[in-house]
């Protein structure tokens, strides 16, 4: 009993003492000066700060995409630092999957074919991936562009098909870096509502970078982080406090992060 | 702050882009090889043999310089193309910043200038040391061995070189940059692939495809059953089907490409990625790829045609004396050429001088009927139709009055030649033919026949032919070719010939394997010109044959590498131009968690793809065109060796492979260079 109850408490992310220096002591850059927190299973986790406070940067050493300056990332208990080649490329595309905000589908290769890339990637048969791509396609509502090429689809339905590929894998952990960035307000809306859906329905792990209020009100938990360091933290009383409820909280924080006062609330 | 950027920019590119530094290299060493042709040992050897011929290659030199020029142009023009593309972004902020046009533009041409500068430095010196190279290979190659090497650099090449380079660069450069400048800023800092462009319903493609096929097999067929050659329209008009047809099959191949990324699943790692990478790059630039499929095809015909050439005419009999000395009706004109050769110590330097004997045959009948072998017609006639039989019937039947060589002396040159010697009964003869005139196959028909001693009439008396053919040269001079001679005892010479014989001294030279021939004879010359005697030496026989060689394989061979290495440059720039502009496609993979090996993988596919179809239609085209070639180049003589031509060439397109093969790696390398270049987590400045 004790046992299971470890493994559930246990994170599937910990980030520690995580640091990224840019250039030399003269005109150095604190990118990320000494982060710590941990995302735990399930979670639907949200990270606020205004351009520039490192939020990217943080997101891209979670991806491998650029190697911490100190400090260590763990992912189901394996230290990142530890993975090097084919072990890095199979944690990129299995462990976690990466939405972004400028989508990064490939234009010359249909919806269909670019939701199934990572299997070819990472060899794993496409006939296995059928299934859920159709039910994927049917829960992002994708299912009509999938023998598009991107320049036929709109911008919401290329962020969808963008979902369907970082989910195709069922990662532990889905990365989204301004997700909502480059959409309208209602695509906007219709993004995050199946993204919160996925998280509360299918339990799927999100950690979303976002300085659109409105997309961080669908998080279980926002960090607030400036210049580099955490600030303040906010968690959601679900299921009674409302979404607007905290949408007017993370406001009130956003007017803190302003006037650059930390942990007033 | 200007000039150093200037020269920062200009070291980058020399470093990052071999391919473009190497493409200039090429252009400036091929300018100077055909420039300093002139200057080849070969060359001067041959001027001194035969200067006429030598001339008139020499005078199409600038021909040949001006095609060179305007081929090369399109090299320089792709690789300095791509030179600029990858620079865009570049070129988009220093305008974003403020930079005026004209100063970019004064920028890249100083920029271009420093290039050019660095290639003609390095260039340059390479140039000469090749063409050394080549000078010494082709004096090897055409038998030679031989010539006394003397370095020989040519400042009036080297300056033409250097002009014509320059020439061609600045021109491409005007053009791009011209390009470059009316592009909008915007247009420059996205980096973007070259997108999707409209697409004609799928049975256009098909039915382009089908045309293409037609119109390569109407080429084809032309091609090798020598309805080519049959005047300059049809020629022509092959030549515009079978481009027609490359064009629109390269045109049409977007249909099957399209059928494979549609419907064809495989689990093949990142196969929907190649497939539709391959279509854009292998497909969308159809027109380039079938000029380039265009080019390696005309390489891989002059290649071969030119070795095929080069060895028929290189093949020629084999070689025993050095020099013929006439002597006059007079017997004792040849003792008095061995007094002079004696007085002088040169006899010493011959290993072997004996005499020749050739005459015309003295009567009182009508030439038309001196000789008759109408048993040897007859048998002719009764073997299996050929084209052989036939030019032999031909050529017999004109040999009505023979000339006459005395079996004494043509043994003295068998003894000399090392092979067996002959003898014949009071009413027997011999048949001499130059090998001109034969060839293994109709000898042999003539031996078949030989041997059965026919019976033929010479001058009203019997004669009966027995032996097999001779074809060893009795003198030096090939003004005297005897297509048709009979050998026969020194007694029935004299009666036959009488007064009308002509005497010669064959010597040949002592010593010649450990001195070279070509150095040997020209000394020799020297001495003998003292001597006042006239005579005639070996190497200005096979000068002429050593001049077709020489020409035939050097210009054919030349242009063929300049082709081969233009197509496949610019294959392999064009990939890298098309790799370069999906950077962002590769940087998703890297983030979705491509490895480089799953990377280099597809890219390597993509390669295979790339330079494989354009050169695998040129090889299958090459095998019609090269037949076409020998079918219409060389001489009837050389017919029945087509299968060991066909053999030749079919070693050189293997050779082209492999050169193909070379290059695809060298791309390959490339591309894995760069791809590893995205691989590494981002830059930290
Ligand atoms: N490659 C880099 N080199 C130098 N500085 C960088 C680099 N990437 C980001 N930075 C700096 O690090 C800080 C954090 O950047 P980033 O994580 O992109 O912020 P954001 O929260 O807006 O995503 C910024 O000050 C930025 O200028
Ligand atoms: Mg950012």
């Amino acid at each position: 009993m004790n046992h299971t109850d470890t493994a559930l408490t246990e994170p599937i992310l910990a980030i520690d003492a995580l640091k990224k220096y840019y250039g030399k002591s003269a005109s150095q850059t604190k990118a990320l000066d000494g982060i710590t927190f941990q995302v735990m299973p399930g979670e639907f986790l949200g990270i606020m700060g205004s351009s520039g406070s490192g939020k990217s940067t943080l997101l891209n050493c979670i991806a491998s995409v650029i190697a911490p300056s100190s400090g260590s990332i763990a992912i189901g208990g394996q230290k990142l630092q530890t993975l090097k080649g084919a072990a890095l490329a199979a944690y990129r595309g299995k462990k976690i999957g990466y939405l972004f905000q400028n989508f990064e589908l490939l234009d010359n290769l249909t919806a269909r074919e670019n939701i199934l890339l990572p299997l070819s990637l990472h060899g794993v048969r496409e006939r296995e991936g059928d299934k859920r791509l159709s039910q994927l396609a049917a829960y992002l509502e994708i299912h009509e562009v999938l023998d598009k090429f991107p320049a036929q689809m709109s911008g919401g339905q290329k962020q969808r098909v963008a979902a369907a590929r970082a989910l195709i894998l069922s990662p532990d952990v889905i990365l989204a870096d301004e997700p909502t960035g480059a959409l309208d307000s209602r695509n906007a809306k219709l993004l995050m509502e199946k993204l919160a859906g996925l998280n509360r329905d299918a339990g799927a792990t999100i950690l979303m970078v976002t300085h659109d209020t409105n997309a961080a009100s669908y998080c279980r938990r926002i960090l607030f982080i400036q210049d580099g360091v955490i600030f303040h933290e906010l968690r959601r009383d679900y299921p009674d406090e409302s979404g607007q409820q905290f949408y007017g909280r993370i406001l009130k924080v956003m007017a803190q992060l302003g006037g650059g006062s930390a942990n007033v609330l | 702050m200007f000039s150093k950027l200037v020269s920062r920019n200009s070291r980058r590119s020399r470093k990052e882009n071999g391919l473009f530094f190497g493409s200039l290299l090429i252009s400036i060493i091929a300018f100077y090889i055909i420039l300093s042709l002139p200057n080849q040992d070969v060359m001067f050897f041959l001027t001194t043999m035969e200067s006429q011929a030598v001339d008139k290659l020499l005078s199409l030199i600038p021909a040949l310089f001006g095609a060179a020029l305007f081929i090369l142009f399109f090299l320089i023009y792709y690789a300095s193309k791509f030179q600029l593309e990858r620079r865009r972004h570049e070129f988009g902020v220093y305008l974003m910043m403020g930079m005026r046009r004209g100063r970019l533009f004064a920028m890249l041409l100083a920029e271009d200038l420093a290039g050019s500068a660095g290639a003609l430095l390095i260039g340059l010196p390479a140039a000469f040391l090749l063409s050394e190279l080549i000078s010494l290979v082709t004096a090897r190659l055409v038998g030679l061995g031989i010539i006394g090497h003397t370095m020989s650099f040519s400042p009036q090449a080297a300056g033409l070189t250097a002009a014509g380079f320059l020439l061609i660069k600045f021109a491409a450069f005007l053009i791009l940059s011209s390009a470059i400048s009316r592009q909008e800023i915007g247009a420059l800092l996205v980096e973007r692939p070259d997108g999707t462009k409209k697409q004609l319903p799928a049975p256009v493609y098909a039915l382009a495809m089908l045309a293409g096929i037609f119109c390569l097999a109407a080429a084809y067929r032309m091609a090798i059953s020598g309805r080519a050659w049959e005047n300059i329209g049809v020629m022509g008009l092959t030549l515009l089907l079978g481009m027609l047809g490359t064009f629109s099959l390269f045109y049409g191949l977007r249909f099957p490409v399209s059928l494979v990324a549609a419907h064809g699943r495989s689990d093949r790692r990142l196969h929907a990625f190649n497939v539709r990478q391959i279509q854009e790059t292998v497909v969308r630039r159809s027109g380039t790829l079938a000029v380039c499929s265009l080019l390696m095809l005309s390489a891989l015909c002059c290649f071969g045609a030119g070795v095929a050439i080069a060895r028929f005419y290189g093949s020629s009999q084999p070689h025993v004396l050095d020099y013929t000395f006439p002597g006059d009706e007079r017997a004792s004109g040849i003792a008095g050429i061995r007094e002079t050769l004696h007085e002088h110590g040169l006899d010493a330097s011959f290993s072997d001088l004996f005499e020749m004997k050739i005459g015309h045959i003295q009567t009182d009948r009508d030439y038309e009927t001196v000789f008759q072998m109408e048993p040897v017609m007859t048998a002719l006639q009764a073997l299996p139709s050929s084209e052989n039989r036939d030019v032999l019937l031909n050529n017999l039947s004109y040999a009505t009055c023979p000339y006459l060589i005395s079996l004494e002396s043509y043994n003295a040159l068998l003894r000399a030649a090392g092979e067996p010697l002959l003898s014949l009964q009071e009413d027997e003869a011999a048949v001499y033919m130059d090998s001109e005139w034969t060839n293994d196959s109709k000898s042999g028909m003539l031996n078949e026949i030989l041997q059965t001693r026919p019976r033929t009439v010479l001058d009203g008396h019997d004669c009966y032919l027995t032996g097999t053919v001779q074809t060893i040269n009795p003198v030096t001079d090939r003004s005297i070719t005897l297509s048709f001679a009979l050998i026969v005892p020194d007694d029935v010479f004299e009666r036959r010939t009488g007064d009308r014989g002509s005497v010669y001294l064959d010597g040949v030279l002592s010593g010649t394997e450990d001195t070279s021939l070509m150095s040997a004879i020209a000394e020799m010359n020297k001495k003998l010109n003292a001597t006042g005697l006239t005579y005639e030496s070996y190497l200005q026989n096979i000068g002429r044959h050593l001049f077709y060689m020489v020409a035939a394989s050097y210009i054919t061979i030349y242009l063929a590498i300049i082709f081969l290495i233009i197509a496949n440059t610019i294959i392999g720039v064009q990939f890298l131009m098309s790799q370069q502009k999906s950077n962002s496609r590769y940087r998703t993979l890297i983030r979705l968690g491509a490895d480089s090996r799953t990377l280099r993988g597809s890219a390597k596919r993509q390669i295979n793809w790339y330079f494989g179809i354009p050169s695998a239609l040129a090889a299958f085209s090459s095998l019609f065109g090269v037949r076409a070639l020998f079918s219409g180049l060389l001489p009837s003589s050389a017919a029945e060796n087509r299968s060991e031509m066909m053999m030749i060439s079919a070693a050189m397109i293997f050779v082209m492979c492999v050169i193909e093969y070379l290059y695809i790696l060298a791309v390959k390398r490339s591309s894995d260079r760069y791809l590893l270049s995205l691989m590494v987590p981002r830059r930290e400045e």
